[in-house]
């Protein structure tokens, strides 16, 4: 299904350049990636057209590959008759000021899933009406799913990790990770 | 700092010739967020003019635990406690949900005796929740004795789950592979003895509650969501069936056992008020703890002895690859988008789709033209529960 | 409430209204009244009268140390890492014992900590245990005036005490 749905995008939907992606065996799931700057269009073309009718959006995930990141659109469509599922993805290999095209005009669902994943990730999405934070607050520095994400130390003046608090030596439990480290060692020798 | 009022404000909205007179400057209300009727820390900013709300304006975020990040850290079965705090109310579908996801990718085969097992907890399980939404759905309006009720037949399931699972609300039950432990025949029999109950319970809770002229006239007509908003948001489960949509997972994309029972999918009728309103998503709910007493009745048929656990490597490493798995849960639709690489103990990637998030985001599309009381009954008619939206 | 309510209405319908009103209130009421003797109280008053916990209920978690071997595999199944264990090798020469079930203790347990305040009661640790020796108690009333008290340090003579009211053998 996959395959003949990235040749129908291309044929109408020229410079997607869509690829679909297909799952080895039935343990992982298959996926077609587009070209991030078509996105809209290709969107907008799986939710008209007559046959596939992509009617709802399900969810946007982001996924950070450290020298790419991944916005996946989960399309799907409420038909009984037909029930499928479709990965679509985008990939953004600028990381310092990811965008994409927003979808909020073709799904209203995109409006929060949007928020959130910029959010996390620190992809904006362009002509979006409303880009905030969503979860973290305004002020928050730092996108927290991104794989090299660091927490800040100070928040509004809040020491976020207050050593008191966490019991530091606890936390960093040198206490087990020697012991790991010397089971490991006496099972080599 | 930036003020919330620079981010554009919405049109005006005409409401009726009627509050056109009483025109007067926007208020702003701060509901929650420890607000009752919110069902959690929930905030929402409501514009209101007069007693009508203009614009509502969601905040979320107050009860946002970091649970995607923590999961990226932990290895696949300790990943479960997390799970089970997304929807508390609910443990059970979600431990359900994310078990499914991991096995779909590891290739596991579960004894039949633990999927059976499995719909029958998940079913206990949504009566629960289907309760616990029922009670504090009266109570949100003002009534008081059906919630205690409620919790009275609630407590009889958590229980039910507390003997077998050890714990009385988070469970850590469903196990990558199948059950951590199995039932016995006495407790099963006393699943039977409670669909007995139960029944009859429901009957009642309908004369005291769903054909009550109060409680018709706060919900019927109030907070109409119609199918187009709901699939153009991605709503699912009773806030879709309510809306007159005959959706439902179990039924249209059968997992697990599901293909083998005999049920129907209550859908909102508009029997009263109109379809998509606050009374036929109460009503769809209402209806689903009798299906769900049907499953359950057809599971205890069903049952042979067998093992509860299948086999699953002790160090657990997935495939590279990714998968996006969905099951109906109590609030509508819960998926997890699972990215795993090769020789990794910890998901690279767990994305939580959750149906109260969706639904969450459904309520500025609802809120303009409502009162403010009727903006309680929709905010309690969808039944969200904020562990889930922030994660 | 709805914006409904101010259609209109006949001279029948509104004594319909009125008539449907009094009857779904009064049935409501007649079920609510019906449980001031039919239904027997379903509380109970809770220090006096104790519930009594279903067998695989997961309380207070306790240690046996005498029949830990400190193989710290508790503390990697640990989600929220709230265990704390140092062991150190036998000094040589010194007599192994043995467990109830018949493993060797080759570790000489120094610390044995759970900070109960951070344990979530999800049970993981119990079932990677290899002895046995780590089982949830039913104890459940045990407040802190502070969060210290909180960590239990299962080698202190006061906690081994306890062991005599758990451990039955």
């Amino acid at each position: 299904m996959h395959k003949e749905l990235a040749d129908l995008i291309n044929r109408h939907v020229s410079g997607a350049q869509a690829v679909a992606f297909i799952a080895a065996d039935s343990k992982s799931d298959s996926s077609i990636t587009v070209e991030a700057s078509h996105i809209y269009k290709v969107v907008e073309f799986l939710k008209t057209n007559k046959e596939i009718s992509f009617n709802s959006l399900h969810v946007i995930s982001g996924v950070d590959y450290l020298e790419h990141m991944e916005v996946c659109y989960m399309l799907t469509n409420y038909n009984p008759e037909a029930v499928r599922d479709l990965i679509l993805k985008v990939k953004l290999t600028d990381r310092v000021s990811p965008s994409v095209d927003s979808i909020v005009k073709l799904f209203a669902a995109a409006n929060f899933q949007e928020r959130e994943v910029y959010d996390m990730f620190g992809i904006k999405f362009n002509n979006h009406p409303d880009m905030r934070r969503i979860l973290c607050p305004d002020d928050w520095e730092g996108f927290p799913l991104r794989k090299d994400y660091v927490a800040q130390k100070v928040y509004n003046g809040m020491n976020v990790y207050p050593d008191s608090k966490m019991n530091m030596e606890d936390r960093e439990f040198i206490v087990r990770q020697d012991m790991i480290k010397k089971a490991q060692e006496s099972k080599a020798q | 700092m930036q003020s919330r009022w620079d981010i554009g404000q919405p049109e005006r909205p005409t409401i009726n010739s009627e509050t056109e007179k009483l025109k007067s400057e926007l208020l702003t209300l701060n509901m929650g967020p420890q607000h009752p009727a919110t069902h959690g820390v929930l905030r929402i900013e409501i514009w209101t003019d007069s007693e009508i709300v203009a614009h509502a304006i969601p905040h979320l975020g107050y009860l946002h635990r970091c649970m995607e990040k923590h999961a990226e850290s932990l290895d696949f079965r300790g990943v479960i406690p997390f799970v089970d705090r997304l929807d508390y109310l609910a443990s059970m579908n979600m431990e359900w949900t994310y078990a499914m996801a991991i096995e779909k990718m590891l290739g596991t085969e579960v004894p039949r005796r633990a999927e059976l097992l499995r719909i029958l907890t998940g079913e206990l399980q949504r009566i629960a929740s289907h309760l616990m939404a029922f009670g504090t759905y009266a109570l949100d309006l003002g009534a008081f004795s059906p919630f205690l009720y409620a919790f009275d037949y609630r407590e009889k399931i958590l229980r039910l789950f507390e003997e077998v699972s050890g714990a009385r609300l988070l469970y850590n039950y469903i196990w990558i592979g199948g059950l951590w432990n199995d039932w016995t025949d006495d407790q099963l029999v006393r699943v039977g003895q409670f669909c007995d109950e139960m029944e009859e319970e429901a009957k009642k809770y309908h004369e005291l509650v769903s054909l009550n002229k109060i409680f018709v006239q706060r919900t019927a007509n109030v907070g109409i969501m119609t199918v187009q908003d709901c699939l153009d948001f991605g709503a699912s489960g009773p806030v879709l069936r309510g809306a007159g949509m005959k959706w439902d997972l179990r039924k249209n994309a059968p997992y697990s056992l599901y293909n083998e029972f005999d049920f129907d999918v209550p859908v909102g009728t508009g029997e009263m008020g109109q379809v998509g309103d606050c009374w036929n998503r109460y009503i769809v709910r209402m209806k689903e703890v009798g299906e769900s007493i049907k499953i359950i009745r057809q599971v205890l048929e069903k049952l042979e002895p067998g093992p509860v656990m299948g086999k699953v490597p002790k160090v657990m490493k997935l495939p590279a690859g990714e998968v996006y798995v969905r099951a109906e849960c109590p609030r509508g639709e819960l998926a997890f988008h699972l990215v795993a690489k090769a020789d990794e103990k910890t998901p690279y990637r767990l994305k939580v789709k959750s149906p109260c998030f969706t639904h969450t985001s459904m309520l500025p599309r609802v809120a303009p033209g409502q009162m403010i009381a009727d903006f309680v009954a929709t905010v309690g008619s969808i039944d969200i529960v904020l562990g889930e939206v922030d994660r | 409430m709805s914006t409904q309510v101010h259609s209109e209405s006949s001279f029948k319908q509104y004594f319909a209204d009125l008539w449907n009103g009094i009857s779904t209130t009064a049935k409501g009421m007649w079920i609510t009244f019906r449980y001031v003797w039919a239904v027997k109280p379903v509380s109970i008053e809770y220090p006096e009268i104790r519930e009594v916990l279903p067998e695989r209920a997961r309380m207070r978690l306790f240690n046996d140390t005498q029949n830990c071997i400190s193989c710290t595999q508790c503390a990697m199944a640990c989600p929220v890492d709230c265990i704390y264990i140092a062991s150190e090798k036998l000094p040589e020469g010194t007599e192994i014992k043995k467990t109830s079930n018949g493993q060797a203790i080759r570790l000489k347990l120094n610390q044995f900590t759970i900070d109960t305040a951070l344990c979530c009661y999800c049970g993981l640790c119990t079932t990677v245990c290899p002895t046995e020796c780590l089982t949830h108690s039913h104890d459940y009333e045990f407040s802190a005036y502070t969060i210290d008290q909180m960590k239990y340090d299962y080698l202190a003579p006061d906690i081994v005490a306890w062991r005599d009211r758990i451990v039955k053998s």
